[in-house]
């Protein structure tokens, strides 16, 4: 079987296990290698979002070197009825597994329960649902953005002053990045007031009427915390055209806020390491589905559960700046592959 | 009602077979088109995929309509009324919130959720009442209050979603239960279906839908109350949407103020590929369920030959296209 080694540390976690496997070493084949047609699944909400072009890079390069196959599924629509049915469409095909942007929690959980019944791996990525029996949850440290995020407000303006946030209720790594926020600086730095916060669901139209409220009813307004690039767009349009001297910081990262960046109307973006979540999301959900070449000191396995849990892995995160905009070019990135 | 000596003026406005012109009528309704297309893409996706054909893939695809699908029959009797419903999506996330709301607030989720279809069907009656006593056209009212219940959504849960894992067991059994192999969503859409098609074909009273959708006026001279039909039709879809609305909640554990955006096009789109004009008096509840399964199965048969997702809507266009000209010349030749 064909295998393409990309990653020298993925190279070496796989020649450790065929090492260590005595089925390997029977068979001239590692157990971890995929067998011919085993596909894996990515599934997307809102599926045109460039967030998820590097997470997919880098989840078929993993691929690759199991010599497995996968799909890009979901739906355009930020509508959760439809990322469902094309999930349940995906566990129709039998797949190995499903690596799984659920757009919210608490509906997610019986759709994920059933896959797992039937054999079927799920691992989240990005966004989560906790209640469900999904086998790891990949992602970056959503408090770690929001006090990193705090502190450079901070240290850019001052001890005391005036800022807003844009949020997206219901997804839960969007909800953790505002409320970390607000927690961290009313316990931090009293001296700042959170004068304006509005829900914009990652539309771009939304975040833009209720920025330009927002500085209209403000104009002391320091800065801004935005928990994803799609309403940072809308949120940058509003500030500028109010001529606003607002320090934006955002997570996440489109070809749009990037100009921004290089063009100074935006301070920095805290972007989750796409890549890492792809790979590593990729890694988590072949080992959940091939449980049977380790044996982890736990009772999963005789309790009934898949032995290889991991409840939290954390892919970091970037900081980008004008400094080092170039490296964060997705056109770039995505030439040639 | 007869027209000729060998056809005669069917329930939904059609031209029906008599007597030894079945097959030849039976050729020329909507139905009978759309379950051919159906069989096809059955028969082609069975060879294309191992995964078509099973019991999983069949509920999954039924069950990717079934909710929605109760919608469905609520737009196609107001369609052949005449009127047009933009707001059923804001209304079931209506239901969702009001029901998820209640029982937070520590109602029994059965109450909760009959308040919220109540509500639902307050909320039909309040455009009924535009509608017929002031005299505002049905897209203008409807999409006043698809902003309005949306917004009453969003105002009662600060734009987040109300968790409602904790919904007991047997509530929950109307969303995500089974009898036997069958999911109670899937029973409960058919029964739904089954008895407002059979009201729709069979019944005096809802033939008057037919007439006031063909021609309110001269439905009104022949003794018909129009107002008061359409004021009904009104209303029994937005109590259809707050049934939905209370089984998504059940389905899903959580109430959503977003959920349903576009919505309306989808069942539109699948009231009209099955036969309902936009200009009224024509139409059938189970050819709009078929239009809702074909999209369905178009969906789920390009999952399955890994078409990429947006071919979908192109292709979903391009139905509802095909469909609305394929009314408008069978209009023409009806004359």
């Amino acid at each position: 079987m064909a295998t393409n080694f990309k990653s020298p540390a993925l190279a070496g976690t796989v020649a450790a296990v065929l090492s260590a496997s005595p089925l390997a070493a029977e068979e001239g084949r590692s157990p971890i290698m995929c067998e011919p047609g085993d596909t894996y699944i990515m599934n997307v909400m809102v599926s045109a979002h460039p967030y998820w072009v590097p997470v997919y890079e880098a989840f078929q390069q993993a691929a690759a070197a199991f010599g497995c196959e996968t799909v890009f599924s979901g739906t355009p629509d930020y509508d959760i009825s439809k990322q469902i049915a094309s999930f349940e469409q995906d566990v129709v095909r039998q797949p190995a597994g499903v690596l799984l942007h659920p757009m919210q929690s608490d509906p997610f959980i019986e759709p994920i329960n059933q896959a797992i019944d039937q054999g079927i791996d799920v691992v989240t990525f990005a966004a989560d649902s906790p209640l469900s029996k999904r086998t790891a949850y990949i992602t970056s440290d959503n408090h770690a953005e929001a006090k990193f995020a705090a502190e450079e407000i901070v240290k850019q303006r001052g001890e005391t002053g005036e800022y807003a946030v844009l949020e997206n209720p219901g997804q839960s790594n969007h909800d953790l990045r505002v409320t970390s926020l607000v927690s961290y600086m009313e316990a931090n730095y009293p001296g700042w007031e959170l004068v304006g916060r509005q829900a914009t669901n990652q539309d771009s139209t939304a975040a833009y009427r209720a920025m330009s409220s927002i500085v209209q009813a403000n104009p002391e307004l320091d800065a801004v915390w935005i928990p994803e690039a799609g309403s940072a767009e809308g949120a940058v349009a509003a500030i500028q055209e109010a001529g606003a001297d607002v320090l934006v910081m955002h997570a996440d990262i489109t070809p749009t806020m990037l100009e921004h960046i290089r063009a100074g109307n935006v301070h920095m973006a805290l972007n989750p390491n796409q890549g890492i979540q792809g790979f590593m999301g990729f890694v988590a959900l072949h080992l959940a589905a091939h449980p049977d070449i380790f044996e982890p000191f736990n009772d999963y396995k005789t309790s009934g559960y898949n032995p290889f849990q991991i409840p939290f892995m954390d892919n970091g995160f970037a900081v980008i700046t004008q400094e080092n905009a170039d490296s964060f070019d997705l056109n770039a990135y995505m030439k040639d592959r | 009602m007869q027209s000729g000596t060998d056809q005669a003026i069917g329930i939904d406005g059609t031209r029906q077979p008599k007597g030894p012109g079945v097959a030849k009528g039976l050729l020329k309704m909507r139905e009978t088109g759309l379950i051919a297309i159906i069989l096809l893409l059955v028969v082609v996706m069975s060879f294309a995929s191992p995964y078509f054909l099973t019991w999983v893939n069949i509920r999954t695809v039924i069950m990717a309509f079934a909710v929605e699908g109760i919608v469905v029959v609520g737009m196609t009797i107001l369609l052949i009324s005449g009127g047009i419903d933009l707001s059923v999506g804001s209304v079931t996330a209506l239901a969702m919130v009001i029901g998820g709301w209640l029982f937070l607030a520590g109602f029994d989720p059965w109450i909760a959720s009959a308040i919220a279809i109540g509500c639902c069907t307050a909320v039909g009656a309040f455009m009924g009442f535009f509608v017929t006593k002031i005299g505002l056209h049905h897209f203008i009212v409807s999409l006043a209050v698809m902003v309005i219940a949306r917004g009453i959504c969003l105002l009662g849960t600060g734009g987040r979603p109300l968790g409602l894992y904790t919904l007991p067991p047997e509530f929950k059994f109307i969303g995500q239960g089974s009898l036997g192999p069958v999911p109670v969503v899937i029973l409960t859409f058919i029964v739904i279906v089954v008895i407002f098609d059979i009201l729709l074909r069979r019944t005096t009273m809802f033939r008057k839908v037919f007439y006031t959708g063909s021609n309110e006026r001269a439905a009104a001279y022949s003794g018909i109350r129009t107002k008061r039909v359409i004021f009904a039709t009104t209303t029994l879809c937005s109590t259809l949407c707050g049934v939905a609305g209370v089984i998504y909640m059940a389905r899903f554990g959580s109430a959503q103020p977003t959920f349903g955006i576009g919505m309306e096009l989808n069942v539109i789109a699948a009231a009209v590929i099955g036969g309902a004009s936009l200009n009224g008096g024509t139409g059938t509840i189970f050819g709009a369920i078929l239009g809702a399964a074909l999209l369905s199965l178009v969906s789920s048969s390009l999952a399955l030959l890994d078409v990429s997702v947006y071919w979908q809507d192109i292709i979903r266009g391009s139905i509802l296209l095909a469909a609305v000209t394929i009314d408008l010349f069978l209009n023409k030749r009806r004359g």
